[in-house]
């Protein structure tokens, strides 16, 4: 029960938009395509869709290739970026389209239409005409209609983008559960990474049309592949190995970049113990520059023992007193919180 | 947003403009039908005008539903994928709408004519009649239904393939509804073109049998000087008109708001799309460039048969004896002269519109300006015999009225484009010291460009190609190109039938090479 995508390419001129990308996709399960905008990952969406012909590779539903079959006989459904609602249709008639293809009869049609408004929490606007839902409904409506003709995928395409913040963090939370309780299996395509880590199980990070690293959240997030992987989650605190030669605990040698996790590094007053224990070491530390953020604070910290600068987020309850540049203090670094990276 | 003077003085000039040369003659037409009730109950008891209505509302709707099963396929084609030189195309199929109606009508007479290129001679049958229409009006249904399809319906289309929907069911299911306003305004346009078709039935098919409303009215003035039943005629076209007007603004109002419109980059036609879309464009290009082609063929046609030749030319530049015959050289010289005089005109009654509806608070003048287009020029120029019968020998006489029939089109050339301009600008030529009228000279009037050349080029095409209302107030001194056509077709003899085609070939190219020149890609708001 899986569905496989097998070296899918897709160039347009010279443009490799998807160019090689290998992907399985287990029952029930939830994969998010992350990746900078422009990275192919909604053409590769619209390929698995089949609303796109590959130039090469195969797409697997259950041992059987798909990759010929048009989109109207895959059973995948799709919310798209903007919805593309039917504005000449209300809503019970746009979330009853795809029954009304697979020949329902008007009562049981009407049956699930109405049970997917109440899951979406729509219920009572059967009669609207689409023009007249907010974006959030629009939203609903979108995945309802995706999700009425039970698919054997769902694919959403970018489809909390359109929505404004507090709109997106409560919709966010309201897919994850959806998704988690549902019995389908998605592939949800963002470049948000905070939608991508809270709705999926799975993640996979795609760059100039490659998957450029696959995993669990734990796995994406705790040990980004690539130097590049892990600027693009946010990781500041990036080295050559040749730099850390005064750190006791970083991995020395090699050619490849370090990592060192700043969620991992608490930050002690300045007459704390010095240490170099097994598991961690405390080093003197200097404040170059503090920027609030927000509620959180950024630091950009000078170790001159380790002959090292590093980058620090946090809030202000982890810090003994406010920052201010110039102040003294102590880091701590567990040797867990370096690693060392597959490429550049 | 405060109402400049500027827009005040605009909307009451347009207004005193339209009130003077297009309501008081419609209203002295409306005095004589009514008169002593004569003409009404004479024209109510003769079953010879019902039947003429009959046909011309028969003739017109057979002539759409032609229009709309060949336009139709193609508005859905071109709206839903990208082909090679799409742009050329586009530009290829309004050739017809803006060529003159004479052209056209000699086109089809140089296919299908007495002396045709298929040697198949189809002059006075309806079907050449509903081929001309079509061919006249296939642009309109292409690109008001393909257009407004374009923005919103590929990727509806994308939606409902992956709910079930294919191509065919995709069709059925989203962009025919979807395209329903927009298709019913195309046809309303198409009928009401049709219905007061003139030119090409005077051309292709002068039997009485196949006479419209519009020519009827054209032969009670002009030959039969029975003016009561002809006003009685025109009231009547009016209320039919104005009923299916009534019902395209209807249909416009439904199509402004409809779709969620985002530019996108179409996809090319795969498998039997490609088929059904050379299919569509092999059809079209021959229905458009035939007629052309072969007026241009015959046109440079010699005596003995040479070609190319310059005999039909030299043949029409010679003074032919027959009295009332206007040569190339004068014909030309008066086209030219009365589409300069009418399209400046126009333009300032056209502006003048324009910017007080869009500026001002003269609303209702948007409404107004369509009326011209929903009248009829031998209504028009029938209205202008009984109201100002000195304009009729007048040498301004036909430019105004050429500016009556053109400057609606240049209202809705101008209105998006004025609607467009950003208000702030306005506000900060304001706060820089410039008053209403510097502000109109030296920040609205150079950004609305391009807006004027499609203007300007749409104005001086109708007035270079008018028919109806020149050939009621024409004199022989003032003969312009399509009436110096007309009055040879109207002769027998090959020489007559040469400098026709002759005379038609140089109006096709002067109105072409104006289109060309002028045509800037501004949108027209219909």
């Amino acid at each position: 029960m899986s569905l496989r995508l097998d070296e899918l390419r897709k160039h347009y001129g010279a443009t490799r938009a998807v160019d090689g990308v290998t992907l399985v996709l287990a029952a029930r399960e939830t994969l998010a395509l992350l990746g900078p905008s422009g990275c192919g990952k909604s053409t590769l969406l619209r390929l698995v869709a089949g609303l796109e012909p590959p130039d090469n590779g195969r797409i697997v539903l259950d041992g059987d290739d798909i990759t010929a079959l048009p989109p109207q006989r895959r059973r995948f459904g799709m919310v798209f970026q903007d919805y593309a609602l039917f504005p000449h249709l209300n809503v019970e008639r746009n979330v009853a389209f795809g029954l009304v293809e697979l020949r329902w009869s008007k009562d049981d049609a009407r049956a699930r239409v109405a049970e997917l408004l109440d899951l979406v929490g729509l219920s009572g606007l059967e009669r609207r005409r689409v023009q007249q839902l907010s974006g959030g409904q629009q939203q609903r409506v979108a995945l309802a209609r995706a999700l009425a003709p039970r698919p054997e995928v769902l694919l959403l395409d970018e489809p909390l983008s359109n929505l404004d913040q507090s709109l997106r963090e409560a919709l966010k939370e309201e897919l994850r559960g959806l998704l988690a309780r549902l019995p389908v299996r998605a592939i949800y395509v963002t470049h948000d990474q905070s939608e991508a880590f809270a709705v999926a199980g799975r993640v996979a990070i795609m760059r100039d049309g490659r998957i450029a690293q696959v995993g669990t959240r734990e796995e994406v997030l705790e040990h980004p592949r690539s130097a590049w992987s892990a600027r693009f989650l946010g990781h500041r605190n990036l080295f050559e190995a040749a730099a850390l030669n005064a750190v006791p605990d970083a991995p020395a040698g090699g050619d490849d970049p370090v990592l060192l996790r700043a969620d991992m590094v608490t930050l002690l007053p300045p007459d704390a113990p010095l240490a170099d224990g097994d598991r961690a070491s405390v080093a003197d530390a200097r404040v170059l520059r503090a920027r609030r953020d927000g509620l959180r604070w950024q630091l950009e910290l000078d170790v001159p023992t380790w002959s090292l600068e590093l980058a620090w987020e946090g809030f202000a309850r982890e810090l003994q007193e406010a920052p201010r540049e110039g102040a003294a203090l102590r880091v701590l670094v567990p040797h867990s919180a370096w690693s060392r990276l597959e490429e550049a | 947003m405060r109402v400049s003077w500027v827009s005040t003085a605009f909307g009451v000039a347009a207004s005193a403009f339209l009130a003077t040369f297009f309501l008081l003659p419609l209203g002295v037409i409306l005095a004589r039908s009514v008169g002593d009730g004569s003409a009404l109950a004479e024209v109510a008891s003769n079953p010879f005008y019902w039947q003429r209505l009959g046909f011309t509302t028969g003739e017109a709707l057979l002539s759409t539903a032609l229009t709309v099963a060949l336009g139709l396929p193609g508005a859905l084609l071109f709206a839903r994928f990208a082909f090679p030189g799409k742009r050329l195309w586009t530009a290829a199929f309004t050739i017809p709408f803006v060529m003159p109606t004479v052209v056209a009508g000699i086109g089809f007479l140089a296919l299908f004519g007495p002396r045709g290129l298929t040697g198949l001679d189809l002059r006075g049958t309806l079907a050449l009649v509903l081929l001309a229409h079509v061919f006249y009006n296939y642009a309109i249904v292409v690109r008001m239904v393909g257009g407004f399809l374009e923005g919103a319906a590929p990727r509806l289309l994308d939606a409902a393939s992956t709910l079930g929907a294919g191509a065919l069911r995709g069709t059925l299911r989203v962009s025919l509804p979807l395209a329903l306003p927009a298709l019913l305004a195309a046809s309303t346009l198409v009928f009401l073109f049709c219905f007061t078709s003139f030119g090409v039935i005077l051309i292709l098919a002068p039997s009485p049998q196949l006479a419209t409303l519009e020519v009827e009215i054209y032969q009670l003035t002009a030959h039969l000087l029975e003016l009561g039943p002809a006003a009685v005629l025109v009231v009547v076209q009016l209320v039919v008109m104005g009923g299916v007007t009534l019902i395209y603004t209807r249909m416009q109002a439904r199509m402004a708001v409809a779709l969620p419109v985002r530019a996108e980059t179409l996809p090319r036609a795969r498998g039997g799309g490609r088929w059904l879309l050379g299919f569509n464009l092999a059809v079209a290009t021959a229905l458009i460039l035939a007629p052309l082609l072969a007026l241009a063929v015959q046109a440079l046609q010699g005596a003995n048969g040479a070609f190319p030749s310059l005999d039909n030319l030299v043949g029409a530049a010679r003074p032919s004896g027959v009295l009332g015959f206007a040569t190339l050289g004068t014909a030309l010289r008066n086209s030219l002269a009365f589409a300069g005089t009418s399209t400046v005109l126009a333009l300032v009654v056209g502006f003048a519109f324009a910017y007080a509806v869009a500026r001002g608070r003269w609303h209702v003048l948007d409404q107004l300006s369509l009326l011209p287009l929903a009248t009829s020029p031998v209504t028009l120029g029938f209205g202008y015999l009984l109201a100002f019968p000195w304009l009729v020998s007048h040498p301004w006489g036909i430019p105004i009225a050429h500016a009556l029939i053109a400057f609606p089109f240049v209202t809705r050339a101008l209105l998006p484009a004025l609607r467009g301009l950003d208000p702030d600008l306005g506000a900060a030529a304001a706060t820089l010291g410039a008053g209403p009228g510097r502000v109109l000279r030296r920040v609205e009037l150079p950004q609305l460009g391009p807006a004027l050349l499609t203007a300007t080029s749409f104005a001086f095409a109708v007035s270079m190609g008018e028919f109806g209302a020149t050939l009621l107030l024409v004199r022989p001194r003032y003969a312009t190109l399509p009436i110096a056509i007309f009055n040879r077709l109207g002769r027998p003899g090959p020489q007559h039938y040469g400098a026709a085609l002759a005379l038609a070939l140089v109006l096709m190219l002067v109105t072409g090479a104006v289109m060309v020149l002028l045509q800037r890609r501004g949108r027209t708001e219909f």
